[in-house]
């Protein structure tokens, strides 16, 4: 809008800047499409491990007699594909394509980073197989064997490197709040990593220190890595989908500074009441309530940016997905802020109150953002549009119904198990028992969201073979009266 | 074990010190001094505001 009028005015500036991102979208497309494409496939072998290790907490015959399918293998293999393979590498795909947009720069390195997409994917399936053929480190959200990290990192190392090159040498004057969210986690997560698979392997850790290094880097993925990333999606995605700046782009700024300021003190809330000294827990404890300011800025700042354009939500399968996120990150936000309180975590510590809040996160939040960044990202890089309204909304409403399911049965079974639990009179089988209808409800809400990731992967693999309406420009906008080539033709 | 403990967070202190450090070379470069003009960085000529850039066509989805 401030941008200073031109002389010469050939070729008109609104067709230079659409070309300008034709250019910027197209220079994403391999590196961005292969990490996508990976992200869709380690969703659907971590939907059918979570499936299984599912059934087996309330049918525990179910495969029982294969070692690699045993519970204590299928879980963590799981959350390995969830969230190194899935989450992990859709949101590298959504990082250095928001990046290249932010900057407007083209993204570099267009033969390396695809490697670099390859090459993750190797590291997530020998990591993967690895826990299932019982070689976990049983160090939890770090399960894969360590001799992978320096694949993990020679790939960071090159998303970095891009980064820094796009920010070097931006055309964009100004630095907007999604990239301060993605330096945060793109800077970050190395530092967690390293760190953490020098602290857990190396014979300096021992016992109880092991698990407050741990759950240091466990919650610290979440909040450094896959938070920054998410918000970084919502505070660009929001805005351009409904063409409206944010609200208050002082708050966004509040919001950053203040969680990354706060967030990397909370992990030892996971260890209340474990073998630590009291400080060490009451630091976590700080962190974590302290993070009510940078939720709150986020939420009121989320909320008011979309007052009046809510109804842009039955068209935008972009939007629709992205506000089921946001909303989520204040809730999850909250939720855990709260279960960080002693008085609070001695009743949901131990039980299933504690998925069902890990899911809110990782699902809810991050994995919906995710979706709705691909519904945004893909058919810009393609020139091609969703080949059907129908499944994406499918798509939404398994997805969020089935969420909703899994966490009201497991946050309210929790809770009550809990209770009982501290309670010496009753006797443990009895709490089991009581647990295992809520098991299955959690079973039905994850055929729900398997359903949902088959509909999302069928929608992909008719992107990948441009099968939708072919787009001319990158903007998603058909006019009813443009002709509109159809079919997949090569 | 004390060790332990005072270089885990060292680390978490180094994180936070990145942090400040940032705040401090943004505030430098005078980052902050625009912010009504950061806030529309992202959206161009092509695609101003009040332009809705996502929806399916023609459909409710």
């Amino acid at each position: 809008m401030a941008d200073t009028p031109e002389t010469v005015p050939l070729p008109a500036p609104e067709e230079r800047e659409r070309l300008t991102r034709i250019q910027i979208d197209r220079s994403c497309r391999q590196t961005v499409v292969w990490y996508y494409a990976s992200a869709v496939f380690w969703l659907l072998v971590g939907s059918a491990l979570a499936l299984i290790a599912s059934l087996k907490m309330h049918t525990p015959g179910f495969l029982a007699d294969w070692e690699w399918l045993t519970f204590g293998r299928a879980r963590p293999a799981h959350l390995a594909a969830m969230i190194y393979g899935w989450g992990s590498m859709a949101g590298v795909g959504t990082l250095l394509w928001l990046q290249a947009r932010l900057t407007r720069n083209r993204l570099p390195f267009p033969t390396l980073l695809p490697a670099t997409a390859v090459i993750w994917n190797l590291t997530v399936a020998f990591g993967v197989v690895a826990i299932l053929a019982g070689y976990s480190t049983s160090i939890e959200w770090i399960e894969i064997p360590p001799s992978t990290a320096i694949l993990f990192g020679f790939c960071i190392a090159a998303i970095i490197a891009a980064s820094i090159r796009m920010f070097r040498s931006r055309e964009s004057k100004h630095t907007y709040v999604s990239q301060w969210y993605l330096f945060g986690a793109i800077f970050w997560f190395p530092l967690l990593y390293v760190s953490a698979q020098l602290f857990l392997h190396t014979p300096a850790a021992k016992g109880a220190v092991k698990a407050a290094a741990n759950w240091w880097f466990a919650h610290n993925v979440l909040g450094l890595w896959f938070t920054p990333i998410g918000l970084a999606t919502v505070y660009y995605l929001i805005p351009k989908v409904i063409g409206r700046p944010v609200h208050s782009y002082h708050l966004s700024l509040l919001g950053f500074w203040s969680l990354a300021i706060f967030y990397n003190w909370a992990g030892t809330h996971h260890l209340i009441g474990g073998p630590l000294p009291a400080w060490l827990i009451t630091v976590g404890i700080v962190g974590s309530v302290m993070m009510f300011v940078p939720v709150v800025t986020v939420a009121v700042n989320h909320h008011l940016t979309m007052v009046g354009h809510f109804h842009h939500l039955k068209y935008s399968p972009t939007l629709r997905f992205i506000v089921y996120g946001a909303m989520c990150y204040t809730a999850v936000s909250f939720q855990g802020s709260l279960q960080s309180l002693r008085s609070v975590n001695e009743i949901s510590h131990f039980t299933h109150y504690t998925i069902a809040h890990a899911h809110l996160g990782v699902y809810a939040f991050f994995t919906m953002v995710m979706f709705g960044a691909i519904y945004y990202v893909a058919p810009r890089l393609l020139n091609a549009e969703w080949h059907s309204a129908a499944w994406i909304r499918v798509h939404f409403w398994t997805t969020a119904v089935g969420m909703a399911i899994y966490w009201l049965g497991l946050t309210w079974a929790g809770w009550e198990q809990g209770k009982m639990m501290n309670d010496p009179r009753i006797p443990f089988l009895d709490i089991v028992r009581f647990t295992v209808p809520w098991l299955w409800s959690r079973s039905a809400a994850g055929v729900l969201m398997t359903i949902g990731h088959l509909s999302f992967a069928w929608l992909f693999w008719n992107m990948l073979r441009q099968r939708g309406a072919y787009l001319p420009g990158p903007t998603l906008l058909i006019r009813k009266d443009e002709p509109v080539a159809v079919g997949g033709g090569e | 074990m004390a060790a332990f403990y005072l270089a885990l967070w060292g680390l978490a202190g180094l994180l936070g010190a990145s942090a400040i450090a940032a705040l401090v070379w943004a505030i430098r470069r005078g980052e902050f001094d625009q912010l009504r003009e950061a806030s529309q960085s992202i959206f161009d000529d092509e695609e101003p505001v009040g332009k809705v850039t996502d929806r399916f066509p023609d459909k409710r989805f």
